[in-house]
């Protein structure tokens, strides 16, 4: 197939089938480097934090928590929409930009997709740890019960619990079929015994017949196309939490697709920061090259703006719809006792990611690092500012109040935190982080040695 | 069939060029294995198209159904209860949950149905003709019908030879 | 050799000037036959904005793809460009058609006795010269940037300097910029102040999407046409298949904003939002569940094979039903609010003038087409876009 040559290059250097090979597994092989260790030392502390903050939780109840009568929700509901948020990137590199056909996403998506399955679980985390009792969690599925009892399909706390769950086994399974052929390279490539037979187990005895390659494309592809939706409708559950209610500055109806577009912000944004650290320190850079890292800022300048829209939106129909408590909400959340989120969040999702149409900026590694992190700042802050500033003065003003997190609250986040980064070392250890089969279909096109000539 | 012949390509254009003069020579070639999949080899291989999506269609519709129809029959029929003045058949409230039925039963209907037909499954033990073929290698395997004399057999590797085929192996 | 160069056959002309006497002779045929001004006036209305937004997404569809520098859409790109070509005649109807009663006859809030608590707090936006300021300024920014759109599209062509190629992603940048807000606010302005006390912060978004659906049914349907005078012999079904695709994707997110906006609403049930709903499901009750069935529930279900979205005898169909479904979608968004239902209806009215905006948006459109090569040839993805094939 054709390739303009004013396209960049996708992989830089000289390389053959082989090399690439090579190059990939190297991360898996001999020991970590003392960086590994560091880095795992201190995310396995973190989550050291988050058991011991489980433990309060479950031993001595929500009550530990900064929680009050006014403010019902607060760092658990915010930590959970983040990392949900977190978990939108990766599905959506590998499944909506495989419908776009963008070959950049061959690079990133391996990991994109394992960071995604992590995030997830770290977001499953905080509505469970919210009921108090996780030994009751089963609760939560319609399950046939002595008492006759069903869930409540109405509720869409409920169907959060579909669509999380959904969402993390398709993913689970949609990240696993498209590994399949590189644990066969891992099982082809092993040294010892040992390591042969466990990847020989995973790989499902995976051989590269053609018949199968045929099949494998066409699974990819049709789970591509039930995964895109389903990366939509996650969000928009999510969104439903806050919209269905009749609480002003949570009953908006563009939250839905603005959800959907903040979490592939943010996840894009959480992509970029590991992947920057990834790639220099497993020496992927030719692989991950800058092209890839500016295609990623484009989606968050993408994103980020319109994010920026919708807020700009609801705080315009806020005023034009007259209804003065929808009004006050808003004036309140941008001059209000949390003014100071509201403006943190404006500034690192809406200003910002507007640097991003420098092409300087978005071609810089360190400035985009920065940045990124800014988003996920402000991504956070967000969905804090619509939890909380909605809900700390509502019609009653004998009920105001306001929001501390208590050191439990804090426990629980880091621990989530240390848990994701915890996952994400053993996965780049356990795993080949790049879709090595993925890459090397796109070799001879996008090839920094790609040969025009032989395709014409 | 346990007799064939094998042998490789490192390029996979040059694959799809030999294949195509092996098979306008009226062998069948009985597989081949590569790192990636090769743009174009279903049809010089003659496969034909997956019919996986059929299974998925299938999956997804009886997830639709099941997801539905169980809300409703818990709302309308197992424990009709009043919610925030909804009725009971409330549709919009049902669709959230039938979607995700819907993807989820697609999405595993097919997945396992891959793995089955493929015989892709944990534990699984296959043959490795060669251990280069996840890396770099792509290998061509040509069956040799029982009681070929071994004229027919030179004449199967001629043919790959001048195809421009390397490492041509026959096992029996 | 394929011929480049599309000639405006007097055959065309003829048909184009027939369906725009058709659409003049409704117009005449409603005020004679009593139809009411709030129905004429309601009818231009609906059919200058879906021919505004046909124009508008032309040229979106230009400017997106150059943004994300796709490959296959340089074969089809002319057509985007020529579709972009009505925004300005669309802008001076528009402007004479408020300008002569029109404003009267749809908004209430331009009727000083009807304003009420609410519509006073409007008044800073809803307010007469506000609205023609506003009405001036999309139309002048959208013009131009889609006149440099199509001038550095066709300098690219003749002076073939890759330079104009990130001209025209520059002015691309610009109009995705301009239109994600004025796509917004305008569709606040015509549509959603016809009911001046509901608001909804989805409702931009949502008739943006309807107008993208309907914009790619009818790409596809020029297409057709052309090809059908055997122009543009160089699209293949690869390509098809990738408007097919839109076609089945936008669809589907289509309704996707339909459900979330309407579920919100049914769900939070606050009666200063559900009145909406409620004209809607009562006297409006068969065009609103047409609009979901033909809209989502037929594309969805027919292009949900390879095949049909792959072959015209399919795809055509598909196209020009969802064209009118999405017609039909805009009809529910205006006409509750402004006709009522008494004096709404579907008659020799509505699709007479239909067929007449037709006319006018084709002869438009037909010959803008003549201005150009059918193809860039020199744009830097042509030779992508001609040896296009995919495995999917």
């Amino acid at each position: 197939m054709y390739v303009s040559p004013i396209r960049e290059p996708l992989i830089r250097g000289n390389k053959d089938y082989s090399q690439v090979t090579k190059d990939i597994l190297a991360p898996m092989a001999g020991t970590p480097s003392k960086y590994w260790y560091m880095g795992i030392a201190l995310a396995l502390s973190a989550a050291l934090f988050g058991a011991w903050a489980t433990y309060v939780t479950l031993f001595t109840g929500i009550g530990s928590w900064g929680l009050n009568k006014t403010i019902g929700w607060g760092w658990d509901i915010t930590n959970f929409v983040w990392w949900v948020g977190i978990g939108h990137a990766g599905t959506f590199i590998s499944a909506i930009l495989l419908l776009f056909r963008q070959k950049w996403r061959t690079s990133i998506n391996r990991s994109a997709e394992a960071m995604t399955l992590i995030a997830v679980m770290c977001a499953g985390f905080f509505p469970l740890i919210h009921m108090g009792r996780l030994f009751l969690g089963f609760f939560i599925f319609p399950y046939p019960n002595t008492r006759a009892l069903w869930v409540n399909f109405n509720s869409p706390l409920l169907w959060d619990v579909f669509a999380i769950s959904t969402y993390f086994a398709v993913s689970l399974i949609f990240w696993y079929v498209g590994l399949i052929p590189d644990i066969g390279t891992v099982r082809d490539k092993a040294k010892t015994k040992i390591r042969k037979a466990i990847y020989g187990f995973l790989s499902f005895g995976w051989t590269g017949s053609a018949k199968h390659w045929s099949r494998h494309e066409t699974v990819s592809l049709i789970l591509a196309g039930l995964a895109a939706p389903l990366v939509l409708s996650v969000h928009t559950i999510v969104s439903f939490d806050f919209a269905t209610s009749v609480i002003p500055g949570w009953h908006t109806t563009i939250f839905p697709p603005y959800f959907v577009s903040g979490a592939v912000f943010s996840g894009f944004a959480m992509v970029l920061t590991l992947l920057i650290i990834t790639r220099k320190a497993l020496h992927l850079e030719e692989y991950i090259t800058v092209n890839h890292i500016e295609s990623m800022n484009k989606i968050i300048i993408l994103t980020g703006s319109i994010v920026g829209i919708a807020y700009m939106t609801e705080f315009f129909i806020a005023w034009y719809s007259g209804n003065e408590y929808e009004m006050f909400t808003f004036v309140n959340r941008a001059f209000g006792p949390y003014a100071w989120a509201y403006w943190i969040m404006m500034t690192c999702n809406v200003i910002t990611p507007q640097l991003f149409w420098f092409k300087k900026i978005r071609t810089n590694v360190l400035i985009t690092f920065i940045i990124s992190i800014f988003v996920n700042i402000g991504m956070w802050f967000e969905r804090f500012v619509i939890v909380v500033s909605s809900l700390h003065r509502d019609y009653l003003p004998s009920s105001w109040s306001m929001y501390t997190p208590s050191v439990v609250e804090v426990g629980l986040y880091v621990g989530t935190l240390g848990l994701f980064f915890t996952l994400f070392l053993l996965f780049i250890r356990v795993f080949p982080v790049i879709a090595i089969a993925e890459v090397k279909s796109v070799l001879k096109t996008s090839g920094e040695n790609k040969n025009h000539s032989e395709h014409e | 069939m346990n007799k064939y012949i094998t042998a490789y390509y490192l390029d996979e254009e040059k694959l799809l060029d030999g294949l195509k003069q092996v098979k306008a020579k009226g062998f069948k070639i009985a597989d081949v294995l590569s790192p990636f999949p090769v743009h174009g080899i279903d049809k010089v291989l003659g496969l034909r198209r997956s019919r996986l999506t059929r299974v998925a269609f299938i999956g997804g519709a009886i997830g639709a159904i099941t997801g539905f129809g169980f809300q409703a029959w818990v709302f309308t029929m197992a424990y009709p209860i009043n919610f925030g003045g909804k009725p009971f058949f409330a549709a919009p409230s049902f669709i959230p949950v039938a979607f995700e039925t819907t993807v989820l039963f697609a999405a595993f209907s097919m997945v396992f149905a891959f793995l089955i037909a493929s015989k892709l499954l944990p534990g699984n033990d296959p043959v490795i003709h060669d251990e280069r073929v996840t890396d770099d290698h792509f290998l061509v395997i040509i069956d040799v019908a029982d009681g070929s004399s071994t004229d027919e057999i030179s004449k199967i590797e001629k043919a790959l030879q001048e195809a421009g085929a390397e490492g041509i192996k026959y096992k029996a | 050799m394929e011929n480049l160069t599309f000639t405006l056959t007097k055959k065309i002309v003829t048909i184009c000037l027939i369906m725009v006497s058709i659409g003049l002779f409704a117009l005449v045929y409603g005020v004679v036959a009593g139809s009411g001004g709030e129905r004429i006036a309601a009818n231009i209305l609906l059919n200058n904005y879906y021919f505004l937004g046909m124009g508008l997404i032309g040229l979106f569809f230009v400017a997106v793809h150059a943004i994300a520098e796709s490959g296959w859409q340089v074969s089809v790109q002319r057509i985007g460009e020529a579709m972009s070509t009505f925004i300005p005649v669309a802008g001076v109807l528009m402007l004479l058609f408020f300008a002569f009663g029109g404003l009267h006859s749809i908004y209430d809030w331009t009727h000083p006795d009807h304003i009420d608590e609410i519509l006073a707090k409007k008044a800073p936006y809803l307010n007469e010269p506000f609205f023609y300021i506003r009405l001036l300024i999309y139309f002048t920014v959208w013009s131009l940037l889609a006149y440099y759109i199509r001038k550095s599209s066709r300098e690219l062509d003749s002076l073939n300097d890759i330079k104009y190629f990130h001209r025209l992603r520059k002015f691309s940048a610009i109009f995705i910029v301009v239109y994600a807000i004025t796509s917004v606010m305008s569709s606040w302005d015509w549509l959603m102040s016809i009911d001046a006390h509901w608001f909804s912060t989805l409702y931009g978004w949502y008739v943006f999407m309807s107008m993208m659906v309907s914009g790619i049914a009818l790409i596809i349907i020029i297409l057709y046409l052309l090809k059908r005078m055997g122009y543009m012999t160089h699209v293949n079904n690869e390509h098809v298949h990738d408007l097919g695709k839109y076609l089945f994707g936008f669809s589907i997110f289509w309704a996707y904003l339909w459900f979330s906006q309407y579920m919100l609403i049914w769900y939070a049930n606050i009666p200063e939002e559900t009145i909406y709903y409620y004209d809607r499901l009562h006297e409006f009750k068969p065009i609103f569940m047409i609009n979901i069935v033909i809209n989502l529930a037929f594309p969805l279900l027919v292009l949900m094979t390879r095949n049909s979205k792959r072959v015209f005898w399919m795809l055509i169909p598909v196209a020009v039903i969802v064209f009118i479904g999405h017609w039909i979608d805009l009809y529910q968004l205006i006409m509750p609010g402004a006709v009522g239902g008494e004096k709404a209806g579907i008659g020799f009215l509505e699709i007479g003038l239909t067929i007449g905006y037709l006319g006018l948006f084709f002869l438009v459109v037909f010959y803008s087409l003549t201005k150009a090569p059918l193809v860039p040839k020199n744009h830097p993805f042509y030779k992508e876009s001609m040896d296009y094939h995919t495995n999917y």
